[in-house]
């Protein structure tokens, strides 16, 4: 077992003192920046490149490591505590995570989110060790039109952050997709809503979006209740830690996360927020409690969770096999490995198995760390919540912004964080689902240019929708999830009848 | 739920609204001059968003001409004047040079206000004291460009 | 006022710092250079390159990076030219790109505006197919252009950018009428690839570093590279000497605001020269891998007006841009 051998070795490597540091100082660096909205993983190893320039290669490509991994759960901590998604993946998780907060059970969706997440991770690197050869020979045979059908498959499982009402729901869901317009269309550099403000040409950011209307919007909403409802924070109401029933619903879900996630950060143009979305309305529909879902739901926050770890460690097959970069961090660990001369892709393997596997053990060190430094954390992360509601809501509104200004300092950017804020205000006030909005954003434009581009390779001929093995299946999923629903209601009537 | 049978206004202002949204993603598309070569063009996509905005619009006027849309509650306009205008304030400090540091700090006093907050003073310090750490941190050890202003260029 | 005195602070301590050496003129330099894109980019990373030699050869006291991101550098070269109007210490870093992305979103500012300063480096564009292609020369993709444009499609970057445009020469070249090549873009990072290599396309277009590690390794075949016949080598084929008149290159280059002294020019131009020959400069060169083809002055002004006049020709042609 060649691979067992070269990971134990890899290991060896990891754990010298000075590559231990490092890890350190990458998970503390990458939780700091994965707090701020709008400052991810992708621009800090940026910024650290100049700077990492002088260290050796090994260690500064393990701090990278622990950077991206620590910014997921600095992104899951801010989503659960303060409704405020520090990357675009946390945005499912603050739809039952803050709910738990704001209902002091905190402390059991942090736990869950950190262990669901190291679990994730675990099973992902593992699969990152063993299955990466194999399974980017698979990742390379999606074309267009099998992305599309991936879509429609997302597309449909939204339905399960809808609430109850199918017209509101597609309400935000289509507010989503116009917003999703704005820009240079990818295909032909047309620029589309853009109203003649060159800042729009480069689209509405995702995160700008979620923050406005998830942080701001929430901000505007408890401000203007204040005199009807003063909202209450218990930071802490029955136990701090996962009780038994918790571990018990938690424990599928992390494991359906990974599966989820995994296999789709694998793909090119897979991504981590398609995993969360799909792990969200499995949980949903296999839970035992559904009607927690929208209260919050340990399911909900234990899944996606999951999900988005798994998929960052997915992203890593491509980069590593074939010097595919496929998320922003990626396209930046990659030039991180070409400053030192080194070109990840096939030959990288058998060239410097040493960094390599001295890479993937450092994911697997960073991962223990980031739990072992979360976990005893969590008691005081949830004591944020007993500070003084006004000093809250206004710290949660600076980091909101300042994230936006860190990203981008202008001020078209900020009056669009503002406007999603407001439309975030009015959504709540006539209770429209929020996160469909932000759903449509990040599936609209994929599946609008993968769709043309799979008829521009057909020359406009819709079949090769159909030809392709993988694009059938999955369109035949999407096409099964949509109706079963009605089925089984319409079976579930004619049953009553008959009884 | 409350089947009132009486047309809700603003819910009548919401459907308008999905409607100027569609006329709007509809005037625009017309301006769109270049086709692709091959498959749909740029035009397809906002074609179908479009005519679903306006069917999203009838659905909504449904609702708010039968009285579905959810009961609200009496709306406190102070608190969210005060929070736009921190915001507001914020976006001025920033496009003329005002700097980082005030404006995060007068948006932290803004937003404690309309939270009920008495003490505007003590509240703009932690602000400032807020928006100085963040500066220090991001652009001394990250190096990335913040906005500058008479405070930041004595740092 | 306060960045002045700020300046006169920092220039006493400078001195302090450094005395009995002898300061140039040059080593005064506190100069802006600004990266019309987000951190991380090429632009951004040959704006921190340029700082790193700046200083670390002595040749600008301090360099200051800034970021201004959006549409292909259309609001980074708005700010220059309205904002740092006769600012002699302001840079800007810019490339091929952006000559494109200019045209492509009607801006309402043109490189004319701006004073060019240098050229720093080139990257030749490189046609690849997959390694199970019944293409094996350009030779060959030409004829199959010529035959069909329809049939071939192309895997590169976004519409109007600099792989677009070589399509388009290539179908040019061939014969072929460049207004129906099948062109897909995709967005940044490793789509493109992903989709050469699962054989979802013809061929692939992209900057010669993109494919280097897969050619190497034999999954694609390397057809030409957009560089001069002389500059052919027996792997790095120039698709010229194929055959297939093609020249191009992605270039990367620095241009200042509008209305500097010619003192001011001469000034930047000098510390560009000096920053070129540097050996930091050369061995930031070498480890990221970028080609030297530093021009600089009226030689590298007129590189820069031929290039908008031919990109605009090509993106009329191929209908990206409405003459």
């Amino acid at each position: 077992m060649d691979a067992f051998l070269a990971l134990a070795n890899g290991l060896t490597i990891a754990l010298e003192p000075m590559n231990l540091l490092f890890a350190l100082i990458g998970v503390l660096l990458g939780t700091a920046v994965g707090v701020l909205p709008g400052i991810g993983p992708a621009l800090t190893v940026a910024l650290l490149l100049p700077i990492t320039f002088q260290l050796d290669p090994g260690g500064s490509i393990i701090m990278f490591a622990g950077i991206y991994y620590g910014g997921m759960y600095g992104g899951s901590t801010t989503s659960i505590l303060i409704n405020t998604p520090g990357e675009s993946a946390s945005m499912v998780t603050a739809l039952e995570g803050n709910k738990m907060a704001k209902a002091g059970r905190g402390g059991p969706a942090l736990a869950t989110a950190a262990i669901g997440s190291f679990v994730a991770g675990t099973i992902a690197t593992i699969g990152l060790a063993f299955l990466a050869p194999y399974l980017v020979d698979i990742a390379i045979q999606f074309g267009p039109e099998d992305y599309f059908a991936l879509m429609c498959v997302a597309f449909v499982t939204v339905s399960a952050t809808f609430g109850d009402s199918p017209i509101r729901g597609l309400t935000s869901l289509f507010i989503g997709l116009m917003l999703g317009l704005v820009g240079i269309d990818l295909l032909t550099g047309q620029a589309r809503m853009t109203f003649g403000v060159p800042e729009l040409l480069d689209g509405v950011e995702v995160t700008t979006l979620a923050v406005g209307l998830f942080a701001i919007g929430e901000a505007l909403y408890v401000a203007s209740r204040r005199h009807i409802q003063q909202e209450t924070l218990e930071p802490v109401r029955g136990s701090l830690w996962m009780t038994k029933q918790d571990w018990g619903r938690s424990w599928k879900a992390w494991i359906r996360g990974a599966l989820f996630g995994f296999p789709i950060g694998a793909l090119p143009a897979g991504g981590a927020e398609i995993p969360t979305f799909l792990s969200y309305s499995t949980e949903r529909r296999l839970s035992k409690h559904p009607e927690e879902f929208g209260t919050g739901a340990i399911e909900g926050v234990a899944g996606p969770e999951a999900a988005n770890n798994a998929a960052a460690a997915g992203t890593l097959v491509p980069l590593l096999t074939l010097g595919l970069p496929t998320s922003a961090t990626a396209a930046m660990m990659l030039a991180g490995f070409q400053q030192y001369g080194l070109n990840p892709g096939p030959l990288l393997f058998a060239e410097r198995p040493d960094l390599v596997w001295g890479l993937i053990a450092s994911l697997f060190i960073a991962n223990g760390m980031l739990l072992v430094l979360n976990l005893p954390l969590v008691g005081l992360w949830v004591r944020l919540l007993a500070i003084p509601q006004p000093w809250l809501y206004a710290g949660i509104l600076v980091f909101a912004t300042i994230g936006t200004i860190a990203a981008n300092p202008s001020p078209v950017e900020l009056m669009m964080l503002t406007a999603f804020g407001v439309l975030g205000f009015i959504m709540r006030r006539f209770d429209y689902p929020i996160a469909p909005v932000v759903v449509g954003l990040i599936l609209g434009p994929i599946a609008e240019s993968q769709l043309r581009r799979a008829l521009s390779i057909s020359l406009g001929d819709p079949m090769v929708l159909l030809q392709s093995p993988i694009s059938a299946t999955l369109l035949a999923i999407a096409l099964i999830a949509l109706v079963a629903p009605f089925v089984l209601k319409g079976l579930g009537r004619f049953r009553a009848t008959e009884d | 739920m409350n089947a009132s049978h009486r047309p809700d206004v603003p819910g009548l202002v919401i459907s308008l609204i999905l409607f100027a949204f569609a006329g709007l993603i509809w005037w625009d598309t017309t301006n769109v001059q270049i086709a692709s070569a091959y498959g749909p063009g740029p035009t397809a996509m906002p074609y179908i968003v479009g005519a679903g905005m306006l069917l999203i619009a009838v659905g909504n006027l449904v609702l708010a001409l039968r009285g579905d849309f959810p009961a609200r509650d009496s709306l406190d306009w102070k608190p969210i004047l005060l929070i736009l205008g921190g915001m507001a304030v914020l976006i001025a400090l920033i496009s003329y040079g005002g700097g980082l540091i005030p404006a995060t700090g007068i948006l932290f006093a803004a937003v404690s206000a309309a939270f009920g907050r008495r003490a505007f003073v003590t509240d703009l310090i932690i602000g400032l004291v807020l928006g100085l750490l963040i500066y220090v941190l991001f652009s001394k050890l990250l190096a990335l460009s913040l906005p500058m202003g008479p405070i930041e260029r004595l740092i | 006022m306060s960045q002045y005195r700020k300046g006169l602070w920092r220039s006493a301590l400078a001195a302090a710092a450094v005395v009995g050496f002898v300061t140039t003129a040059a080593a005064q330099m506190e100069l802006k250079i600004m990266a019309p894109a987000a951190p991380g980019g090429g632009w951004d990373q040959t704006a921190r390159s340029m700082q790193q030699a700046l200083t670390q050869a002595g040749i600008a006291k301090s360099v200051q990076v800034t970021n201004v991101p959006g549409a292909g550098g259309s609001i980074g070269i708005a700010q220059l030219v309205n904002n740092a109007k006769g600012d002699g210490n302001q840079l800007m870093v810019m490339g091929y790109v952006m000559v494109g992305a200019l045209l492509t979103n009607n801006s309402p500012v043109t490189l004319d505006q701006t004073t060019p300063i240098a050229r720093l480096t080139a990257e030749y564009e490189a046609i690849v197919v997959p390694a199970n292609s019944p293409i094996k020369t350009a030779k060959e993709l030409a004829e199959a252009v010529k035959a069909d444009p329809a049939k071939v499609t192309w895997a590169g970057g976004s519409a109007g950018g600099v792989d677009h445009i070589a399509a388009a020469l290539f179908a040019k070249a061939a014969g072929a009428d460049p207004t129906k090549i099948n062109y897909i873009p995709f967005s940044g990072g490793g789509e493109a690839l992903a989709a050469i290599l699962g054989g979802k396309v013809t061929a692939g277009i992209s900057g010669y570093g993109e494919f280097e590690s897969q050619i190497k390794a034999g999954k694609l075949r390397l057809l030409g590279l957009t560089s001069p016949a002389d500059k052919a080598t027996p792997d790095k084929p120039s698709l010229t000497a194929e055959g297939v008149n093609l020249e191009i290159a992605n270039w990367r280059a620095v241009v200042a605001p509008p209305g500097l002294t010619d003192e001011e020019k001469k000034a930047l131009t000098d510390a560009m020269d000096r920053m070129a020959k540097s050996n930091e400069w050369q061995s930031i060169l070498k480890a990221k891998g970028w080609e030297d083809s530093y021009v600089s002055g009226d030689a590298f002004a007129k590189i820069l007006e031929q290039e908008q006049a031919r990109t605009k020709e090509v993106l009329t042609s191929v209908g990206l841009v409405k003459s």
